[in-house]
């Protein structure tokens, strides 16, 4: 019997301090790890829409919440600000939209002070190669460049793609979701 | 000294994983870059230093009936660590050697030192011995990762090492190269072993 | 998934991604069993069972106790537990039903503990974001891949038994190198199932 207790007990103490460290570190580990996650997947596609920028966008982002999920909790979005000399004047965040093969994720630049696109990056897509996942080349994803967000944009304000429709839709979705996010958080997205 | 040489046995007497024959996972599936197999290998040492060194404090007040699932729960949770300390600061890295880094905690170097050897001798014998086998290991990754990367992508620590023409031994970087070329160097260390023990009879 | 896609993916699972020479899982136990037959067999056997029970188990605990729990971090610690403590489990009752099965598989069953191919299918199942029942599928075929390795491999080696292979080949050294060939082979299924 006291064998029994003293092996329970020994295995609840190790236990218990190998789960109170591992919350320190967790804790402790938390902003470095996302500030990583972020650096390494998403600060390519944020380079490829912001230029002449003197911050660290991924450091200096910021959070905001634009709606909950079906759990009730809040959806939050994370908004890269591009400064010089301490003030924003572009900002980049994710947005997707519907393709031929499931969401496609883009990365939307937005030059706060004209409204315009600064352009946008393919950040993650499951298209067909050689039809719709000609999406991330140049030719189309700079059309977007530079074109004023006054209006929602169609395929005619761009390079549409022929062949791949609906892939062109889902970048277009993607876009004009990240044009409504900006008119409807503008004074927070613009702190 | 006797801790030299629990510190040194481990980069030759039982060096992981060509003459302690373990932990044969991750040398084979890591071991595509030089520096992967560096990386994979700090990380092993790390939780085989760290998880010998607690073995061996604890030894005492571990009952032998539990002592596997003790053990289990402590190397676990140094891989924990390790993965938390590798996805802040070391996240490249992290990214390449993907699932390998939690299978250290079955990689059978760890539990193995820790049930044949932490479990019965002192700490600072336990840090050496933890030390100088998760190094030699590190080195061995490093070895293999290097021949890998040499003929299979004409590189070596990321930088060209081969003459311009050079057509990269492709076969070296997938499955059965790992296979054959692991195979290959084991063969020579049998061979370097015998050939000292030949000597050292003949005396 | 069609029937079709179904067919595939458990085709992929067993030949063109053999969790052993293509992943490299399971590698320490597949060099040291399988030097005869009758021991890679009872290690098949109880590396089918494990793992399909494992991946699934490690499923619940992921999707019903780490995420609602926000504690993902603590998956490598909680999925080892999980395994360690099934296969207890496994022998206790292998023990008391089934105890011909239980003798025949001798050692081979708490030794799947340590298995990364256990460990690592059970990640895998998490990362791929499989639903319940890929899941279950994946773990089975994953296995079932795995035996045939082991015991293609099994057959190989007995015939080594009457070969001459140089002393410093001997042993572990020509498993590595067969094993690298059979990897090569295996590779020739890469075409068949396309993801």
């Amino acid at each position: 019997m006291r064998d029994i207790i003293r092996m329970v007990v020994v295995l609840t103490l190790i236990c218990a301090a190998s789960g109170f460290a591992l919350a320190v570190v967790h804790d402790f580990t938390k902003e470095p790890i996302e500030y990583s996650r972020l650096k390494y997947v998403k600060e390519p596609a944020v380079k490829a829409v912001l230029k002449g920028y003197d911050n660290d966008p991924i450091k200096d982002r910021i959070s905001i919440v634009i709606g909950k999920d079906r759990y009730g909790r809040p959806v939050k979005l994370i908004i890269f600000p591009a400064k010089k000399a301490g003030k924003i004047f572009a900002v980049a965040f994710e947005t997707s939209g519907k393709g031929y093969h499931g969401d496609i994720g883009v990365m939307v630049g937005i030059d706060v002070k004209h409204n315009k696109l600064t352009g946008i990056a393919i950040v993650s897509h499951s298209e067909t190669p050689g039809l719709g996942a000609r999406i991330v080349e140049k030719s189309f994803t700079g059309s977007f460049k530079g074109k004023s967000l006054a209006k929602e944009l169609t395929t005619s304000d761009i390079n549409a793609l022929s062949g791949a429709t609906f892939s062109t839709k889902g970048v277009l979705a993607a876009v004009n979701k990240a044009r409504a996010i900006f008119k409807r958080y503008h004074a927070q997205i613009v702190r | 000294m006797a801790v030299k040489k629990e510190f040194t046995k481990g980069f030759w007497e039982v060096l992981p994983p060509f003459r302690l024959v373990l932990g044969l996972c991750p040398t084979l599936a890591v071991t595509t870059s030089a520096e992967n197999g560096i990386g994979m290998g700090l990380a092993t040492t790390f939780v085989l230093v760290f998880s010998n060194l607690l073995v061996s404090m604890l030894r005492r007040f571990i009952p032998k009936k539990v002592r596997i699932a003790a053990y289990i729960v402590i190397i676990a949770s140094f891989v924990v660590i390790v993965e938390l300390l590798m996805q802040a600061y070391f996240f490249p890295l992290y990214k390449v050697l993907g699932l390998f880094i939690p299978l250290i905690v079955v990689n059978c170097i760890i539990l193995g030192r820790a049930e044949a050897f932490a479990s019965k001798h002192g700490i600072i014998d336990s840090i050496a011995d933890g030390l100088g086998i998760g190094l030699g290991f590190t080195i061995s990754l490093f070895a293999l990762g290097s021949v890998r990367e040499i003929l299979g992508n004409g590189t070596w620590m990321g930088l060209h090492v081969m003459w311009a023409g050079y057509e990269p031994f492709t076969f070296m970087l997938k499955p059965p190269g790992a296979f054959v070329c692991l195979g290959t160097m084991l063969g020579l260390i049998n061979f370097i072993s015998l050939r000292m023990e030949a000597r050292k009879g003949s005396k | 998934m069609s029937l079709g896609d179904f067919l595939l993916f458990i085709i992929g699972a067993i030949l063109v991604n053999n969790i052993l020479l293509h992943r490299f899982l399971g590698n320490c136990p597949f060099l040291g069993v399988s030097q005869r037959m009758d021991t890679a067999t009872g290690m098949s056997m109880a590396v089918i069972f494990v793992m399909t029970m494992a991946g699934t188990i490690t499923w619940i605990v992921q999707y019903y106790l780490l995420v609602p729990l926000r504690i993902e971090y603590l998956q490598t610690i909680a999925f080892i537990l999980v395994i360690a403590a099934l296969v207890q489990l496994v022998e206790i009752v292998m023990q008391k039903t089934l105890p011909a099965l239980y003798k025949a598989l001798g050692i081979f069953l708490p030794l799947i503990t340590t298995n990364c191919a256990v460990l690592g299918v059970a990640i895998i199942n998490i990362s791929e974001e499989y639903d319940f029942v890929n899941t279950v599928v994946f773990s089975f075929a994953s296995a079932v891949g795995y035996s045939l390795a082991l015991v293609l491999f099994a057959g190989i080696r007995e015939r080594f038994a009457l070969a001459r292979i140089p002393k410093v080949l001997e042993g572990t050294a020509i498993g590595l190198v067969t094993a690298g060939f059979m990897a090569l082979a295996f590779s020739g299924f890469a075409g068949l199932a396309s993801h």
